[in-house]
């Protein structure tokens, strides 16, 4: 359950799901998984009183949050006044800002997220904010023209913290991300920098930039000689985007529809976290049709609305709460993934070449520090995932207090370090809960060595009688057959396609291959 | 217009079978908020406004029906 406190009457904006407390009442704190803050400033002319009231929210909000352990979102305080006699005055202002910088003080804890709820007024003018018959007759904070548009925002919002964004962009390169054609126009005049149009293609690449600085993958897709391409990164000082910063680049003369099927493929992502960005209507709407999954925006008609373009991918696709390093550090990992498949062709046997890898497992018990990715984890892999059981930080805490073990993986090898990739949960029955693994470490093996470590572990704990079970999604045929590859035996296999399997380990040997260093 | 209303009804008290008999009294999820939703659904649909006086009047189909008309 979500529930919310409030102190208007905010029903109408939120889905017949969530439950409210009374108005201005925070005596009941129900059990709920979410918890959600939104107050509005009080309708008063007299601003000495509001200041007042304002203090008392504040403090209302401290008691809350003190008692409070799971997730708490708290909106910030919006100033929708439209009138104030005495206009230099910045005694309410002043306590406005007080309260939010409690709030945003308090997203310092875990489980607690500041939203500024400015960024939704300020599409809309003060005076459009409230519709006094409905703030009259029912005490609606805002009109309800708005209702609409906020649950559209708040839909954006809520996958914004749960991270579900876009992972690939897509960018073809002639008019797209340069102005002018290579083929036709010649390496050294093709536009990028300097006057308009360059202008706008050097700002548009800055924010491309930054897209990929903040862990979006990119890939160029593109009609063109490679060997021009090439000519431009080598010979134009004002390209800002560079061959390393692409994870994977097409660009030949095969449709465009089977480039992106194969960069998905090759970067390990769905085709429904990639967007498509080409200025090409032919071009689009061939991916339109032929791949629905993969978001194919608009590209504008002339160059100088590209910064309308980019706050598109930003607010609709690639947005989020906040990014962990390991999102971050990612796109590293994606580039170097591409080298490791390049690599695995050197090598007479795939065991060689995993060898000439030198991975090192780190597998440590989940702690605090730790807790954040590992709910994570359990929130957005799909592919490698035995059951798919999405967590919150709090349900995690609660395992562990349940004495459950659970193990992250992180690995490393000569190409960079991947981070945490991986996690197992085991309930202190020995059934195994969870168990999943970033696809962006599959292929190497890395999943039996996980899962036979900690199965040593479990034995060297005294378990010798372990469950594991797999539950079928839409994503995870994958991993169908991966408890019976770890000798697992198949007790139970139910209609929905989900099973339950069984090991004695008093009769296993459980050896790990030596080319993975653990520890 | 009849087709308009019934579908706000249908929309708004999330149900598929109301019909013209549908009221306040006989209709279980028609309670105050969901009230308020639909005035404000009427409002958009047919360009009108209807003033807090009118709201507390308009407790069945028919009264609806009556309402819009006058408009």
């Amino acid at each position: 359950m979500t529930y919310v406190f409030r102190n208007n009457t905010i029903e109408p904006f939120f889905d017949e799901s969530y439950v409210f407390s009374g108005y201005g009442d925070i005596s009941a704190i129900p059990n709920a998984e979410l918890y959600i803050w939104w107050y509005q400033l009080p309708y008063k002319y007299d601003f000495n009183q509001i200041v007042r009231e304002l203090i008392s929210y504040k403090e209302m909000l401290q008691y809350v949050s003190n008692k409070i352990h799971n997730e708490l979102i708290v909106f910030s305080l919006v100033n929708q006044f439209t009138c104030s006699i005495e206009t230099g005055n910045v005694g309410l202002i002043n306590a406005i800002d007080e309260f939010n910088k409690v709030a945003r003080d308090l997203s310092n804890l875990s489980n607690v997220k500041f939203i500024d709820f400015s960024e939704f007024t300020t599409l809309y003018g003060n005076q459009s904010l409230v519709d006094w018959k409905y703030y009259y007759t029912a005490q609606y904070p805002y009109s309800p023209k708005l209702i609409r548009p906020f649950k559209l925002w708040w839909k954006k919002k809520m996958c914004q913290i749960s991270m579900s964004r876009k992972k690939c962009l897509v960018l073809d390169l002639d008019n797209t991300l340069w102005g002018g054609i290579l083929g036709e126009d010649g390496v050294t005049n093709i536009k990028m920098s300097g006057d308009y149009p360059g202008k706008a293609f050097h700002y548009w690449q800055e924010g491309i930039k930054e897209l990929q600085r903040n862990g979006v993958i990119l890939a160029i897709c593109s009609k063109n000689n490679i060997s021009d391409v090439e000519e431009v990164w080598n010979k134009r000082d004002d390209i800002l985007l560079h061959r390393d910063d692409f994870a994977t680049i097409r660009i030949n003369w095969k449709d465009k529809a089977t480039n992106i099927r194969e960069i998905a493929s090759e970067l390990n992502i769905g085709l429904d976290s990639m967007v498509f960005v080409d200025d090409n209507p032919v071009e689009r709407e061939l991916i339109r049709t032929t791949l629905p999954m993969v978001a194919v925006p608009d590209y504008p008609e002339h160059p100088y609305n590209l910064p309308l373009l980019y706050d598109k991918l930003v607010n609709d696709y690639f947005s989020v709460y906040k990014l962990t390093l390991d999102d971050v550090n990612k796109t590293y990992q994606y580039i170097s993934n591409a080298q490791r498949i390049e690599e695995s062709s050197k090598y007479d046997t795939f065991e060689d070449y995993l060898s000439s890898l030198n991975m090192h497992l780190k597998i440590l018990p989940v702690s605090e520090i730790t807790i954040p990715r590992a709910a994570q984890m359990t929130q957005k892999t799909n592919q490698f995932n035995l059951c798919t059981r999405r967590y919150t930080e709090n349900d995690l805490r609660l395992l562990l207090d349940s004495n459950a073990n659970m193990w992250t993986l992180s690995v490393s090898d000569r190409f960079g370090d991947n981070g945490v990739t991986g996690l197992i949960i085991v309930t202190n029955d020995g059934r195994i809960d969870t168990f999943l693994m970033s696809c962006r470490v599959l292929g190497r093996g890395l999943e039996y060595a996980f899962a036979t470590y900690v199965l040593q572990q479990l034995k060297a704990l005294g378990v010798d009688r372990v469950i594991g079970e797999y539950i079928p999604t839409a994503k995870n045929i994958l991993v169908k057959n991966f408890w019976t590859q770890m000798h697992f035996r198949c007790v139970e296999e139910r209609e929905d396609g989900s099973a339950k399997y069984y090991i004695d380990l008093s009769n296993e040997t459980l050896q790990i291959k030596d080319y993975y260093s653990i520890n | 217009m009849e087709e308009k209303i019934l579908d706000i009804l249908k929309r708004n008290l999330n149900s598929v079978d109301i019909d013209t008999s549908c009221s306040w009294d006989n209709c279980a999820t028609w309670d105050s908020l969901h009230h308020l939703s639909i005035c404000f659904d009427l409002e958009e649909e047919f360009n009108i406004s209807i003033e807090p006086e009118e709201m507390g009047c308009i407790k069945c189909y028919n009264d609806i029906l009556k309402l819009i008309k006058s408009k």
